[in-house]
């Protein structure tokens, strides 16, 4: 194998030279970092508490998305009806033959005795699609007797991100009848489970923020009532979107079939400047009187910012205006590069983003990463989408700090970098409430990136 | 006999397939060969008409049973000729073609076909290759020579030239090749000449000619074969000669398809043609020279 001055891989089979990973159709992807969108749709399923979900697929697939796409999101397991409590048709040669409807009946059946769920929701996987199982009619068959639904998501059709939409598109076509508007509430999306890794800790932040300028948010995920969560999703005022691309697809739908108007931020809020702004456009959106907006940001930036100068000598001693390099989803690489430019006073080198959103979206996403800077210096912004080649994009760099997964953990060293594990897969990181959102979120950033110089007696 | 011949015999579905696959193995049969046909169709119809009729169990429905025990699979017909059929499922759900893979797999795996050791072993396939799963008995040389049986219909010729481009696109990996067209319900020399074109166009050969004739579906009608129903008649001589001349044929085209808009024409010359020999016949007018 060969590479070229990119550090992409020369592909003496392929008739095109040379070629950009991120390209649709491309030849191959070493450890890209996301999984399927069974695995997303899946994910999304088991952060709706209540929800029981019944994996439509073949003999391995479950199994596969517990190591792939739980423990790859911050070492969690699956929960009570998640990883190996999870039913599935595990379906074998024979369902391809002769089809897996009946087998689907059958797990339906078995799984209403056994399960304690408020609602199920079936998740077909790429057999079912292949064969043309008719899985809309035997869904059909018990929608009068128990609330259930049905995603058609094939691991083919794309990858967690994609399952995420497909889960809540099929949620929206299946399930949600329109709902009075309740003054205050808003929807919370573009938070992928299991994804984004931080994806509780960031959704419970926002939750309490929100209820502290007096709204009513419905995160959906990790909430007692999970089922009636998602029922409840017509009544809100706003759906706030905290993605340049997640949950996009979502809102949109959300809009045209209930009318719901969304406001829009690139990422979930990070540190006090980015979580200020938050809460102020949404307060302006929301009618919500501003003395109550900005006594609230006056309490929490003062304590933030009084906190933040605990960490000022270790950062100004040892490590000031540092570069640093992000290798990660978009979400998490917009937050912390605007965190670190803009409250730290550090040096963006290169980001790589690992999500592959669609061409559509890349123009915004490079925007939110180079635009509203205090830095003279902008970032080098890639999309990279194998693991292989970000990490040749690294080498003979600038930069002291590397915020990424934990793919590239053990490749700092030999970078000469300090590495802090912020994205998809974690898996040397288990996340169960940590997160870098809100006030809160800026201070537990500075104590992980820090803690990796400081010491060690 | 000391090498085995396999092929297999495409074409479009009701075009004649698997009578003319029957009768094939009937006059094989009947001249000496220990032969095997195998139905590669869900609908697993294909040696009826070997075994009066009657419909034998497949080897999916072994699989779905549960059992190991494929022997059970082989069932002998008219002269002693081992009647197997793949199966599917019911029409509209599952997948057919993994039912076509499946069941060869099993039938090549367990040595079941080296067991009975026939001369012959003829897949009778369905119509078009429309997936993988129907190219199998092509790739990977499985059998060695395709037949591919038409009738002057275009869109039997065009499922013809669609099968040469899978026997083309597997050449080069060791697949079967193409042994000759057969061609069936012939009625006029108009539609013979058709499909000969057709031949020379592809790099391809006719091995023979079946005529349209009645006593193919009375024999049919009985459960029989022409060979066995009616074994003196002209129609039995005709597959009997194609017999021969199977198994004499050494002959392996890598055929060269035409691409669609060029089939499209060629297709549209040929079928104003016929029309105009039909229009010519039943109203009496002569069908050649100045005289309309």
């Amino acid at each position: 194998m060969s590479y070229n001055d990119n550090g992409e891989v020369k592909n003496k089979n392929n008739p095109k030279e040379d070629f950009s990973s991120h390209e649709l159709g491309k030849d191959h992807v070493e450890a890209p970092k996301y999984s399927c969108a069974l695995g997303g749709a899946y994910g999304t399923a088991l952060g709706v508490y209540g929800l029981v979900p019944l994996l439509h697929a073949g003999l391995g697939c479950g199994l596969g998305q517990l190591f792939g796409q739980l423990y790859a999101g911050g070492q969690n397991a699956g929960g009570p009806v998640g990883g190996t409590s999870t039913a599935t048709t595990g379906l074998v040669e024979e369902h391809v033959i002769f089809g897996g409807e009946d087998k689907l009946r059958k797990l339906i059946n078995a799984s209403n005795e056994v399960y304690e769920g408020d609602g199920f929701v079936v998740i077909s996987g790429c057999i079912p699609a292949l064969i043309g199982d008719d899985v809309d009619a035997v869904i059909r068959e018990y929608q009068n007797d128990i609330p259930i639904f049905h995603i058609n998501a094939p691991g083919f059709n794309g990858n967690s991100y994609e399952g995420y939409e497909l889960f809540f598109e099929a949620l929206i076509d299946q399930i949600l009848t329109p709902l009075p508007t309740k003054k205050g509430v808003v929807n919370i999306l573009g938070v992928v489970p299991y994804q984004h890794i931080f994806w509780k800790g960031e959704l419970l932040t926002i939750k309490k923020l929100l209820e502290n300028i007096g709204l009513k948010p419905n995160i959906i995920f990790t909430e007692a009532n999970g089922f009636e969560k998602l029922k409840n999703l017509p009544a809100a005022e706003y759906n706030i979107v905290l993605s340049t691309w997640n949950g996009h697809r979502t809102a949109k739908k959300l809009e045209e079939k209930f009318g719901i108007p969304s406001i829009t931020f690139p990422s979930v809020p990070l540190g006090p400047k980015q979580t200020s702004h938050f809460l102020r456009t949404v307060g302006k959106k929301l009618d919500i009187s501003p003395d109550k907006v900005e006594n609230f940001i006056k309490e929490e930036e003062r304590r933030s910012y009084r906190f933040i100068e605990y960490s000022g000598d270790a950062l100004l001693i040892v490590r000031p205006h540092s570069y640093f390099a992000v290798v990660a989803d978009s979400n998490t690489a917009i937050a912390i590069n605007k965190f670190l430019v803009n409250e730290m006073g550090y040096l963006p080198d290169i980001i790589q983003l690992t999500d592959n959103p669609p061409e559509e979206y890349r123009e915004e996403i490079i925007k939110a990463l180079s635009e509203d800077l205090t830095s003279t210096i902008k970032p080098e912004v890639v999309f990279e989408v194998d693991s292989h080649l970000a990490r040749e994009k690294l080498k003979d760099r600038p930069f002291q700090f590397l915020f990424a997964s934990s793919i590239e953990a053990n490749s700092a060293p030999e970078l000469g970098a300090l590495h802090v594990t912020v994205a998809f897969p974690s898996y040397n990181r288990i996340v169960l409430t940590d997160s870098y959102a809100g006030y809160d979120g800026g201070l537990r950033l500075i104590e992980d990136y820090i803690s990796t110089f400081a010491g060690p007696l | 006999m000391s090498k085995r011949k396999q092929i297999a015999i495409y074409g479009k579905g009701g075009i004649g397939k698997s009578t003319t696959t029957s009768n094939l193995s009937a006059a094989l049969s009947d001249i000496g060969y220990s032969v095997m046909q195998v139905g590669c169709d869900p609908k697993n119809d294909s040696t009826n008409s070997l075994r009066g009729g009657k419909p034998i169990p497949t080897v999916m429905d072994t699989l779905r049973s549960g059992s190991n025990d494929f022997e059970k699979v082989i069932h002998e017909g008219y002269n002693g000729i081992l009647c197997v059929e793949a199966g599917g499922p019911e029409p509209g759900v599952g997948c057919a073609g993994r039912g076509i893979i499946a069941a060869i797999e099993l039938l090549d795996n367990n040595g079941i076909i080296d067991d009975y050791d026939p001369d012959i072993v003829i897949y009778d396939v369905l119509g078009d290759v429309v997936c993988g799963g129907f190219a199998i008995p092509i790739r990977q040389g499985l059998a060695e020579q395709i037949y591919t049986v038409t009738s002057s219909d275009y869109m039997a010729i065009y499922a013809v030239n669609n099968l040469f481009k899978g026997i083309l696109k597997y050449s080069g990996s060791g697949g079967g090749l193409l042994g000759g067209i057969i061609g069936n319900s012939i009625k006029s020399l108009a539609e013979k000449e058709m499909i000969e074109d057709f031949s020379h166009k592809t790099d391809s050969e006719v091995i023979q000619y079946v005529p349209r004739s009645p006593t193919v579906t009375k024999c049919e009608l009985e459960g029989k074969t022409t060979i066995e129903g009616d074994p003196d008649s002209e129609q039995a001589e005709v597959y009997r000669e194609l017999a021969r001349k199977v198994i004499n044929n050494q002959k392996k085209f890598i055929p060269k398809p035409f691409d669609a808009d060029d089939l499209n024409n060629w297709g549209s010359t040929w079928v104003s043609r016929i029309l105009l020999h039909q229009k010519t016949s039943s109203q009496g007018i002569q069908d050649d020279g100045s005289g309309v």
